[in-house]
């Protein structure tokens, strides 16, 4: 876990009706998806209703804190195009792709790699910032084990 | 869609200036293009009946410019929309025609997208966060532009396919050849050679400068008509065969499945309606916002075998000469960009033999296809002819 040190610039992720279980679960160091009770697809992102089959009965799960995944794709910037990724250049956006769920795909940043490591199948983890007193934002590290 | 082939035609292309800073607004811009293809047609300003645009909040009304062409017209129309919309717009207006609404439609695209609004730039991010379909899972990790959007896409597929960097370039070097045939190409003047091309830093991975399309200030515009009144027309009419207007990803939040676009959807519609396959295509005009999006659409649209398509382009077939010549005025990558539109019009010009006698000219070429990309998730296509 990494504190902010100085007032956060950049986008924090909006909370509404469909997603705020999800940030709500972030917010405590957790992952929780969006299920579809009656088709049992994942929607991520989370909607008012399974973006697979349409239904309403769409339901909560539980993922815990140990969230493994490898590198689907990425992207490297070079130049900030939001607040407060100056400081952070060059910016790894990443689409992690679950281990345990691997129809679901989760986009963020890789932290504390280094441009040459990174690669296409690199097994990353899910980690927890801290980036104000009451939210946290999940992002990924390169996988310890 | 089948039933309209060869039945309606675009019977009149112009463009304004193009330039880094107009020192003037859209609709003086939408004015000087509409002007542009009414005369290039041959028509009267009140001869069109319906207008139509698309913006992103970035140009001027369809009933503005009408208003200033002295025209009052039946039907006006402004749809918040991009890359894929030239193809949209004309398929709207020859529904509208067949319907007997319209008898002639005017679509334009007008834009300051260099000293004005600039596309992908500069927007709050909230607001970004509530426009994009899952905005608050994009934004807040530093992703708000195009490039960077479908730059995730980029990168997988090369990498599953064998494109490399050196591909890209090959894509750019060869519109940028045509460029130097092009006068009023905004890179007339300054070609490129791999070296360079290899040499220039990526701004947001996989894409340097080169990759990425111009931003400029200009205006286009199209019109449409049947192919009945288009011989009351002093142009040549370019007849449309076949188009599937509109397709869609999966999911409007399209980083769900980046292993699929909606280019891939359209192209099986497009050859059925026009009646022919690729190999019947002789010019191309293929929507080219980044370098690896005409890679994409390539496979697509079967001018190449998915994991060939890096061979096709660096064989020189995208150049005039090679198996497709694309993007012949030099494509948004080094001629201008309106959002898709300049390259329909090269697109009308190439098939009207306007080149004839000059190195610009694809010889004899007869059938062409141009294709719209707003995004991994719309896209829309049309295959003309002479």
């Amino acid at each position: 876990m990494t504190q902010a040190k100085t007032a956060y610039q950049k986008p924090i992720p909006l909370k509404d009706i469909d997603n705020a279980p999800y940030w709500d679960a972030a917010d405590q160091h957790q992952l929780a998806l969006q299920k579809c009770v009656d088709c049992t697809a994942y929607s991520q992102p989370p909607g008012p209703t399974c973006a697979k089959c349409g239904s309403e009965n769409v339901t909560w799960e539980q993922l815990g804190n140990d969230i493994k995944a490898t590198v689907y794709s990425y992207v490297v910037s070079y130049r900030p195009f939001l607040p407060g990724f100056q400081e952070e250049l060059p910016t790894i956006i990443a689409l992690a792709q679950l281990d345990k769920v691997p129809e679901v795909k989760i986009m963020g940043n890789i932290l504390n790699c280094e441009e040459k490591d990174l690669a296409i199948g690199m097994p990353i983890q899910m980690t927890w910032v801290d980036i104000t007193e009451d939210r946290a934002l999940p992002q990924w590290i390169p996988a310890t084990n | 869609m089948g039933t309209i082939k060869d039945r309606y035609a675009i019977v009149g292309v112009g463009e304004s200036e193009r330039s880094r800073k107009s020192g003037t607004t859209p609709l003086h811009l939408a004015l000087e293009a509409a002007n542009a293809a009414i005369k290039d047609a041959g028509l009267k300003a009140t001869d069109i009946d319906g207008f139509m645009n698309y913006n992103e909040g970035d140009s001027c009304t369809s009933h503005q410019l009408a208003t200033y062409l002295g025209v009052r017209p039946k039907y006006v129309k402004d749809i918040q929309g991009g890359g894929a919309s030239t193809e949209m717009l004309i398929a709207d207006a020859v529904a509208l025609i067949e319907a007997g609404q319209l008898n002639t439609v005017l679509i334009y695209r007008s834009m300051n997208g260099s000293s004005g609004t600039r596309v992908g730039r500069g927007y709050d991010p909230d607001m970004l966060q509530g426009a994009l379909a899952g905005g608050s899972f994009v934004i807040p990790y530093g992703s708000a532009s195009p490039s960077q959007w479908f730059g995730m896409y980029a990168t997988r597929h090369m990498h599953e396919t064998g494109i490399t960097k050196e591909h890209l370039g090959h894509v750019c070097l060869s519109f940028y050849e045509h460029a130097q045939r092009n006068p009023k190409a905004f890179l007339h003047g300054k070609p490129l050679t791999m070296e360079t091309y290899l040499a220039t830093p990526d701004i947001s991975s996989p894409f340097n400068i080169h990759d990425s399309c111009l931003e400029l200030d200009e205006g286009n515009a199209i019109i449409v008509t049947s192919a009945e009144k288009a011989k009351d027309c002093v142009s040549k009419p370019v007849y449309i065969m076949g188009m599937a207007a509109r397709q869609c990803h999966p999911h409007a939040h399209y980083w769900n499945d980046i292993d699929q676009v909606a280019s891939d959807y359209v192209a099986e519609e497009l050859y059925e309606n026009a009646g022919v396959t690729p190999e019947d295509i002789d010019v191309a005009s293929i929507y080219d916002c980044f370098s690896w999006v005409v890679m994409r659409q390539l496979e697509a649209y079967g001018f190449a075998k998915r994991g060939e398509v890096g061979d096709f382009v660096a064989e020189g077939n995208l150049k005039i000469g090679g198996k497709l010549p694309t993007n012949t005025a030099g494509g948004m990558l080094s001629e201008g960009y309106t959002h898709g539109m300049n390259n329909a019009i090269e697109i009308v010009r190439q098939l009207r033999h306007d080149y004839e006698g000059t190195d610009r000219q694809v010889e004899d070429c007869k059938i062409g296809i141009c294709t719209g990309w707003a995004g991994p998730d719309i896209a829309g296509a049309m295959i003309l002819r002479n």
